[in-house]
């Protein structure tokens, strides 16, 4: 046997084997008006994740030109609520897309031309990006990081990469998507799907084969298939109950109306000191030397024009009372009672109003050294906060002073402070 | 083709080669050798883990399911087969956090409850849930069948 008749016989096995495995994998339910249902519901989530995840990527890394809105106030808590709870329904939407295509990955040939190269290298990369992205995500909420790269980095040029290959999908599936839009367009007057004509997706009907290969299928399909209907209803109901469940039993970690419904959220929503959940405790920053030692102040300079204040001087001046979320990068967040110096106030004592300001922790790391810009610094919400919930901040919670501004990542909301200077 | 959709097509891929160039110049420009290397793992995990174990998986649940599909009505199948997926979906997400909370979780409010125990109760309601539906299903669908007879 010569090697040309070799690859020939190799290629022949192959598209026996492909074929089989399509066959076996044939079903009601994998049809193209299924892969839409799914498909625009997995795009929907996809994007709202994608602007969403922008908005609290710059929020921390600002480029010079952005800037903020600092109302209302709980916006933040809501647009990253948003981001993790559409993150984890679309874990069970892209599980449902992905079996409701999977017979496409035993195409024969894989790819005709150049452009199906591509298309399927470009596929490739997207259901890698989307499961890995949907995994990180979801791992990082449990404060567990079992990877070698900067999750944010690589969770944001992610984010990227997956909109970019969801464009080109939608643009390569344009016209069966198009096809299978509409609902009167793809289910008879029976309530059954209607067959899938030439071009109008390939997850149609399945390949027949004879000899051997051909008993395998037929032994196969020996188990009579529910109708159609049934297992195309199948497929949309599991995927909805248990986007449902996975939503229902963990959202309440940031929206109050679930919270009795929290049963698998990495936080409780009134757990933890004062009432409220602790990203970084004092000592895992190291500061609980500094920030209970009776000499602490808090340095406030413009230029050359420079204000320390002591705790008790801060506590004699005029105190504001405002109710604001601490809403995490992680998802969770809760109101809370907040009591200080509003921010704007002690701006004014340097001359500094409407100016950016760099405010120091006394801690050291990531978040040590943060920007507020302009618009949060006049906001007469945003305080230096000496009181949480009607009693001195816990040393957990920032003691002896933190920040706290409307819509803002509680990363920023920098707890111990050293001081704050304008730009 | 119209040709709204062909344009449409243009803009799309177009943006979508732009868009990866954007990615793949942060990854480039942000994340580490040591970083893209494990990025590149993880990316052909997720496929062998899906492709190569879940789908199968899947597909042998299925099969099993089909075979004893033929004794019950499909309500009940689908019921059933409802079930397991609800089930799967939230162990998927419930496993890493229990793993997780084995490491040791940073401070008391992280991780505060005992997500094992809980996810044995979820699959036990789960149970009782699909058992009491099937019920009703196969009652009424002998129901049926008697009134027919």
């Amino acid at each position: 046997m010569d090697a040309r008749e070799r690859t020939a016989g190799l290629e022949r096995g192959l598209e026996r084997t492909f074929a089989l495995a399509r066959s076996s994998l044939a079903s009601g339910a994998r049809h193209p008006r299924t892969a839409v249902v799914l498909g625009r519901l997995l795009g929907a989530g996809f994007l709202l994740c994608f602007v969403t995840g922008l908005y609290s990527h710059y929020l921390q890394d600002p480029l010079p030109w952005m800037g903020f809105p600092s109302r209302p106030e709980w916006l933040y808590r809501v647009s990253q609520g948003v981001h993790i709870t559409a993150g984890i329904a679309c874990i069970p939407l892209l599980l449902g897309k992905l079996y409701t295509v999977f017979p496409l990955l035993f195409r024969w040939p894989p790819a005709r031309t150049l452009a199906g190269v591509l298309e399927r290298a470009s596929i490739a990369l997207f259901v890698a990006s989307s499961l890995v992205q949907l995994a990180i995500g979801l791992v990082n909420t449990f404060q567990w990081y079992p990877w070698t790269f900067s999750f944010r980095a690589v969770h944001f040029a992610l984010s990227w990469v997956i909109v970019a290959s969801l464009a080109i999908h939608i643009g390569v599936k344009l016209p069966v998507i198009a096809r299978w839009w509409r609902r009167r367009d793809s289910i008879g007057p029976d309530g059954e799907l209607r067959p899938v004509g030439s071009g109008e997706g390939e997850l149609g009907a399945r390949p027949r084969a004879g000899g051997v290969t051909g008993g395998v299928q037929r032994w196969i399909e020996k188990a009579p298939p529910a109708p159609d209907a049934v297992s195309r209803r199948t497929v949309l109901g599991a995927v909805g109950v248990a986007a449902g469940a996975a939503v229902v039993l963990t959202a309440g970690q940031s929206l109050p109306l679930l919270a009795p419904l929290n049963v698998f959220a990495p936080r409780q929503q009134r757990l933890g000191p004062q009432a409220l959940p602790v990203n970084k405790t004092a000592r895992a920053a190291g500061v609980i030397g500094k920030a209970t030692d009776a000499g602490w102040t808090l340095t406030v300079r413009a230029g050359d024009r420079s204000r320390t204040f002591s705790r008790a001087e801060l506590l004699a001046m005029p105190q504001t009372s405002v109710t604001l979320p601490i809403a995490c990068v992680e998802g969770w967040s809760v109101s809370a009672d907040w009591r200080g110096v509003a921010f704007r106030d002690l701006a004014a004592l340097v001359g500094a109003s409407g100016r950016d300001f760099t405010v120091r922790s006394l801690q050291h790391g990531a978040y040590a050294v943060t920007m507020l810009q302009a618009d949060f610094v006049d906001d007469p919400l945003t305080l230096v906060a000496l009181q949480l919930n009607g009693a001195p901040l816990d040393l957990d919670h920032g003691y002896p002073a933190r920040l706290i501004a409307p819509a803002r990542p509680g990363v920023l909301q920098t707890k111990w402070l050293a001081s704050l200077e304008a730009r | 083709m119209n040709r709204g959709i062909r344009v449409a097509r243009i803009v799309l891929i177009a943006f979508g080669v732009l868009g990866l160039a954007v990615g793949a110049a942060f990854l480039v420009a942000t994340v580490r050798p040591k970083g893209l290397t494990g990025l590149a793992v993880w990316l052909v995990a997720a496929i062998v883990l899906h492709d190569g174990i879940l789908a199968p998986v899947a597909f042998l649940a299925n099969r099993l399911l089909r075979g004893v599909g033929r004794r019950v009505p499909a309500a009940v199948l689908a019921v059933l087969q409802v079930t397991v997926v609800v089930g799967v979906v939230m162990t998927l997400i419930v496993l890493p956090e229990i793993r997780a909370k084995q490491l040791g979780p940073r401070n008391p409010s992280v991780l505060p409850f005992d997500y094992g125990l809980r996810l044995a109760l979820l699959w036990a309601v789960l149970a009782l849930l699909s058992a009491a539906v099937c019920a009703l299903l196969m009652v009424r669908s002998q129901r049926i069948r008697g009134s027919t007879r």
